[in-house]
C-alpha cells in the first residue's frame, strides 16, 4: 500500500511534529514526546481533562486538545495505547490543582497504562478518576454495556467533560456528568475497505468485492454482520435501526448525531448518509441538535463510516452547546 | 543458575526470532484484532536486547530494566503484561546475583497472578497466561536449564494446541467466540513461538 511517510518507525513522531508545527496552541511534551497539551499550559483550579490512545486515529485522540476539550492527551504508537510514562506525563499537564479526569476508550492496554500512572501519581498527591468511553455497540451486548469498547461517540464525552471543566465545576461533578454523557452515546461503524498497519505487510483485514462488514471496531477487528453491499439510504436504515433499537433507559426527544468518515470516504457520501439519517429521526420524532459531519475519528485510509447518536437531556444539550476551540472542532455560542 | 547474563542471552535470541516471527504474528492478529502483535513485540523485544546487562550483578536489577525497557516502548495490553511479569520476577529476585533454575516456576506462578490482577483477565479465557500457567505448572522441580527448556516448550505447545479449539472469553475477540474457535489467541502464540526460541 501506497503511503507518504519516511519510515514506519518514525510515522508517530513525525505526524505529531507536523501537527504542532501547524497548530501553535498545542504543544509536544512528557519524557518522551508523546503528550499532547495545550501550550497556554493548565488552569489553576480547574479540573483537568485528559485522554489518549493508540495513534492512526487523528484527529482522535490528540487533536482534540483545546479549550472546551481535552487539557493534554498521551499517544501511543499505531493502535497501541500510550506507555505508562505518557499517561503521567500527560495527567501532570493536564493537573491545575483540581484533579484531572482521565476519559479514554475502554481497551486492555489503555486501561493498565492509565490505572500503573494514576497509582503512581497517588503519591505526588494528584487525584484522578476515570471514565471509559464505552460508545460501540457492536462490540457488547447492551446487558454487558460496561463491556463495550470506545469508538467515535467518545468526542461527545470529550466535549461535556471540557466544558463543565471550564464552568469551574469540581472533579466528583465533572466525572458524574462525564460518566451520564458516556452511557447516553450509541456507535455503529461500517467498513468498505481496510487499512494498513505502516511497516505490516498486508492490511489488517480482507473484503471482497462489493462486500461490507458492520459492527466493524475503529482498528479494524472483525464487524457482526458481513454483508452485500448496499445502496447508501438501505445502509443508514440498517445501522439507525441497531442504534435505535438500543436506548438508554430516559432518552428524550432531542439528539446530537455524528456522521463520521473512516479516513478514506469522502465527506459527499457522509452527506448522503446523513440526509436519509435526518429524514428518518424526523419520522421518529427525534429532533437534532448540532449535527456533525466529517473525519472526525479515523482508522488512516480506512473506507467506511460511523452513525453516533448523544441523546441529549437538558444540562448535556446546554453544556454541548458552551464553547469549544481546537484545531478539528470548534463551537461557539 | 539464572544470572543477568542469562536474561542477556534470552533476549538476543528473542530478538532474532522476532525476525522470522514479526510477520507471522501480525497475521494472526490480523485474524480478530488489529494486527500490531507481531510489531508491538518486535519493538518491545529490541528495547530489550539493546540493553547491557552484562556489568548488572543484581538479577532484580537486571529484571526490573527489562521491565522498564517494555513500559517505554509500548503501551499494548500485551506489552504492559509483559512489563509486568517482569516486574513481579525483578520484586522476586532483588538483592541477589543469581536465582537457582528450581526458582523459575513459582517465580512464572507469581508472574502469571501479577498478569490475572492488572489485566483483569481470568485463567481459561484463552490468553497468553493460559501458556504461562501452563509453563509455570509443567516446571515444577525442574532443577537444569535443558529440562526446563524442553518442559516449557511442551507445555506452551500443549497449551496452544488445548484452546485452539476452544472459544475466546475476553477482549474483542469474545464477540466472535465461534470464530474464535479453531484459531490461536495471537499472544498465546508468540508466547509459545518464543519459548521455543529460548528452548532451542
Amino acid at each position: 500500500m501506497k503511503k507518504l511517510i519516511n519510515r514506519p518507525g518514525d510515522y508517530v513522531d513525525q505526524a505529531l511534529d507536523g501537527l504542532v508545527a501547524a497548530h501553535p496552541a498545542m504543544i509536544r511534551t512528557g519524557t518522551a514526546g508523546r503528550v499532547i497539551a495545550r501550550a497556554e499550559g493548565a488552569r489553576k483550579g480547574k479540573v483537568g481533562v485528559v485522554s489518549g490512545g493508540g495513534f492512526g486515529h487523528l484527529p482522535l485522540f490528540c487533536g482534540y486538545v483545546g479549550q472546551g476539550l481535552l487539557d493534554a492527551c498521551s499517544v501511543g504508537n499505531v493502535f497501541e495505547g500510550p506507555n505508562v510514562q505518557s499517561c503521567i506525563d500527560a495527567i501532570k499537564a493536564a493537573d491545575g490543582g483540581a484533579g484531572v479526569l482521565k476519559l479514554f476508550g475502554n481497551y486492555g492496554g489503555d486501561r493498565m497504562n492509565f490505572e500503573m500512572a494514576s497509582e503512581m501519581l497517588d503519591f505526588e498527591g494528584i487525584e484522578t478518576t476515570t471514565v471509559l468511553g464505552t460508545d460501540d455497540i457492536a462490540s457488547a451486548a447492551p446487558e454487558e454495556a460496561q463491556k463495550r469498547r470506545g469508538v467515535a461517540g467518545i468526542l461527545y464525552a470529550y466535549k461535556i467533560a471540557g466544558a463543565i471543566a471550564e464552568r469551574g465545576a469540581a472533579l466528583a461533578e465533572v466525572t458524574e456528568v462525564t460518566a451520564r454523557a458516556n452511557a447516553r452515546v450509541r456507535t455503529i461503524g461500517v467498513a468498505l475497505a481496510p487499512c494498513q498497519v505502516p511497516g505490516a505487510e498486508r492490511p489488517t483485514f480482507t473484503l471482497p468485492e462489493g462486500e461490507i462488514e458492520l459492527g466493524m471496531g475503529i482498528h479494524g477487528e472483525p464487524g457482526i454482520w458481513r454483508t452485500q453491499m448496499m445502496p447508501a439510504d438501505q445502509l443508514a436504515d440498517e445501522m439507525l435501526n441497531r442504534l435505535l433499537a438500543d436506548l438508554p433507559a430516559d432518552a428524550g426527544g432531542k439528539v446530537s448525531v455524528l456522521v463520521n468518515s473512516l479516513g478514506a470516504t469522502p465527506v459527499e457520501e457522509l452527506f448522503i448518509l446523513y440526509r436519509r439519517v435526518r429524514e428518518r429521526l424526523d419520522q421518529e420524532g427525534l429532533q437534532i441538535v448540532q449535527p456533525m459531519i466529517g473525519p472526525y475519528v479515523t482508522s488512516m485510509e480506512m473506507a467506511g463510516a460511523s452513525i453516533s447518536l448523544f441523546h441529549l437531556d437538558e444540562q448535556l444539550e446546554d453544556l454541548l452547546r458552551d464553547p469549544a476551540d481546537c484545531p478539528f472542532w470548534s463551537v461557539r455560542r | 543458575m539464572i544470572t543477568p547474563q542469562t536474561l542477556q542471552d534470552a533476549t538476543a535470541r528473542a530478538h532474532d526470532a522476532m525476525a522470522v516471527l514479526e510477520q507471522e504474528l501480525n497475521q494472526a492478529d490480523a485474524v480478530l484484532g488489529d494486527g500490531d502483535t507481531g510489531g508491538m513485540l518486535a519493538r518491545v523485544i529490541g528495547g530489550m536486547a539493546a540493553l547491557d546487562l552484562s556489568q548488572e550483578d543484581d538479577l532484580g536489577a537486571a529484571f526490573a530494566a527489562l521491565a522498564r525497557a517494555a513500559l517505554a516502548n509500548t503501551g499494548s495490553s500485551l506489552g504492559t503484561l509483559m512489563a509486568t511479569a517482569l516486574t513481579s520476577m525483578a520484586k522476586a529476585t532483588k538483592g541477589t546475583p543469581s536465582a537457582e533454575w528450581s526458582d523459575l516456576s513459582p517465580m512464572l506462578a507469581d508472574a502469571r497472578d501479577a498478569m490475572l490482577k492488572r489485566g483483569g483477565a481470568s485463567l481459561g479465557d484463552k490468553t497468553v497466561l493460559d501458556g504461562l500457567d501452563a509453563v509455570a505448572t509443567a516446571l515444577n522441580g525442574v532443577e537444569t536449564p535443558a529440562a526446563a527448556g524442553a518442559q516449557a516448550r511442551a507445555a506452551a505447545d500443549q497449551a496452544l494446541a488445548t484452546f485452539r479449539d476452544l472459544p475466546c472469553k475476553v477482549g474483542r475477540a469474545r464477540m466472535f467466540a465461534d470464530k474464535s474457535i479453531g484459531i490461536d489467541d495471537p499472544g498465546m502464540l508468540a508466547f509459545a513461538k518464543l519459548v521455543a526460541a529460548l528452548a532451542a
